[in-house]
């Protein structure tokens, strides 16, 4: 499962080349955005700022609203650009307050796993308003991606590093 | 006429062979029932055993506890009205195997007719058995007892979900006990289907069990998923390998990020090229052998950069959020520099990739 995560489509539209296509796009505009060789750890970590939130929203992009957590991610995105401009973003805390009660049950029915289900939903986006079933699921979706984001980001890496 | 093919179809199913003397209770005034024992397999989408054959509940309970049933093909007819005075619940450890071959036929009847049933059910004989005990006992114990109204049937039809769930796991139940037999007596007529051994048969509980059975199945795929997870055993310790899992994830993207932000500047990015022969390839980076080889004498120091490395975000990822948070200035620009320095020198770029490899 690890190895294909295109294992369903055709593979010119597979999740990790749409993934790729658009981290590229977004490290070459990040690159042409910034002036190049600067060594101040300020824009440094910036430049990382930008290529992390660059990578999570390929991703989540990259699997659109199919998934949960991939909704909530791009809200989130969204919200924080919406911030930035000045308005008012109100959009995290409208799920979690209708789910309290299915979240409830689930506590009583699996009492001694209550603190790994919160931990894990604090890990996945948009986990605090799913039942624990969807959160399995979304979770197994999840780590694919991660382990695919990864995966890319290193062969970007190993090949800045070889082509030095 | 079609009464009378009712009739001849249920009495070439029962091979009693006294047929002529179970034709004789089987008078005209039970055709209605047969016509709707045929008949009934349209109306729902079949699967269980009870459904098909219509029966009310009571009578379904009966006659499948009853041991005398079996006795009834091999023995005379008369034995029958020997049994229908007697709606007890014997004890019996014959019963349980025929209650395990029961729920299995049942099993195995989804979406069947009921006459494609019967040829399914010679192969094992005691089911058989029954299910001719039954088609012979409506005709017999209707008389006794009163005939079902159609409410109890649509609620039968609704239960049915419950029913299938309820057949099919109980053969994995090994515990007996006579008195949950007898709730689902008391229970009747709603509860008209064998619960597995020592479970309760309300619908909360089905709806747990259903939830329970879904998350485990579940935690099978997550557990496949997660490397070393396999031999974990117990819910708590798989979670916990999960979420160890995903923070490490998480923590590998931010440092890759990182790691890209430092290195970035020198590249121009033709990497098309590079993309499409790896769209196949597994995560050990079987395109960088070369890599590989120089494992051997950084082992010591590539754990020590790692430790450091944890001990820095140790306290920013594991206990925040990492999506939404501000990251902490100071942390980073050491991390930075540390990065630099390594960055500088030929060496300490493998020295990276080979602790990327290393940490998975």
């Amino acid at each position: 499962m690890m190895n294909t995560p295109q294992q369903v489509k055709n593979p010119s539209t597979s999740l990790k080349s749409r993934f790729i296509t658009r981290f590229l796009g977004a490290l070459t505009k990040i690159n042409a955005e910034d002036p190049i060789s600067s060594p101040s750890p300020t824009r440094i970590f910036q430049r990382y700022r930008r290529i992390k939130v660059a990578s999570n929203k390929s991703m989540a992009y990259s699997v659109r609203s199919r998934r949960i957590w991939s909704r909530a991610m791009l809200s989130r995105f969204r919200s924080r650009r919406s911030a930035f401009s000045g308005r008012r973003s109100s959009v995290k805390t409208t799920n979690c307050t209708t789910i309290n009660v299915t979240i409830n049950e689930n506590k009583t029915a699996k009492g001694g796993l209550d603190m790994q289900t919160d931990e894990l939903r604090e890990l996945v986006p948009g986990g605090e308003a799913m039942d624990v079933c969807n959160l399995l699921d979304e979770t197994a979706h999840y780590i694919k991606c991660l382990t695919t984001q990864v995966q890319v980001m290193r062969k970007i890496v190993d090949f800045c590093h070889l082509s030095k | 006429m079609e009464s009378n093919a009712g009739t001849t179809e249920t009495r070439s199913n029962v091979t009693v062979p006294d047929g002529g003397e179970v034709a004789a209770f089987e008078s005209l005034q039970f055709t209605d029932e047969i016509h709707r024992l045929i008949s009934a397999p349209a109306t729902d989408n079949a699967s269980s055993f009870t459904a098909l054959l219509e029966l009310p509940a009571t009578q379904v309970v009966e006659l499948l506890h009853s041991p005398e049933s079996v006795k009834l093909i091999v023995a005379s007819a008369p034995n029958v009205e020997d049994f229908k005075g007697s709606f007890h619940f014997p004890s019996n450890t014959g019963l349980i195997q025929k209650d395990a071959r029961f729920s299995v036929f049942s099993g195995e009847g989804n979406n069947k007719n009921e006459k494609s049933n019967s040829p399914e059910m010679t192969s094992k004989n005691s089911s058989a058995n029954l299910e001719k005990a039954v088609k012979s006992e409506p005709a017999e114990t209707a008389s006794s007892l009163p005939l079902v109204s159609d409410p109890t049937v649509e609620n039968r039809n609704i239960k049915r979900k419950d029913r299938e769930k309820k057949v099919k796991g109980s053969t994995k139940k090994s515990k007996t006990a006579t008195n949950e037999r007898l709730e689902d007596a008391e229970k009747l007529p709603y509860v008209h289907v064998r619960a597995r051994r020592g479970q309760a048969t309300d619908s909360h509980s089905l709806a747990e069990r259903a939830r329970r059975e879904k998350i485990n199945a579940r935690m099978k795929l997550l557990q496949e998923l997660v490397p070393g997870c396999n031999k974990i055993s117990g819910t708590a310790l798989v979670l916990d390998e999960i979420i160890n899992h995903v923070q490490s994830l998480q923590r590998q993207v931010e440092f890759l990020s990182m790691r890209l932000a430092t290195v970035n500047p020198r590249i121009d990015f033709n990497l098309d090229s590079l993309f499409t022969p790896e769209s196949g390839s597994t995560m050990d980076g079987g395109n960088f052998p070369s890599l590989v080889t120089p494992l051997m004498w950084p082992d010591v120091q590539v754990n020590g950069y790692r430790q450091q490395f944890q001990h820095q975000w140790h306290f920013d990822t594991l206990k925040q959020p990492i999506w939404g948070r501000e990251e902490v200035c100071n942390n980073y620009v050491t991390l930075e520099n540390s990065l630099l320095s390594y960055d500088s020198s030929a060496n300490s770029a493998t020295l990276h990739a080979n602790q990327l490899k290393m940490e998975l």
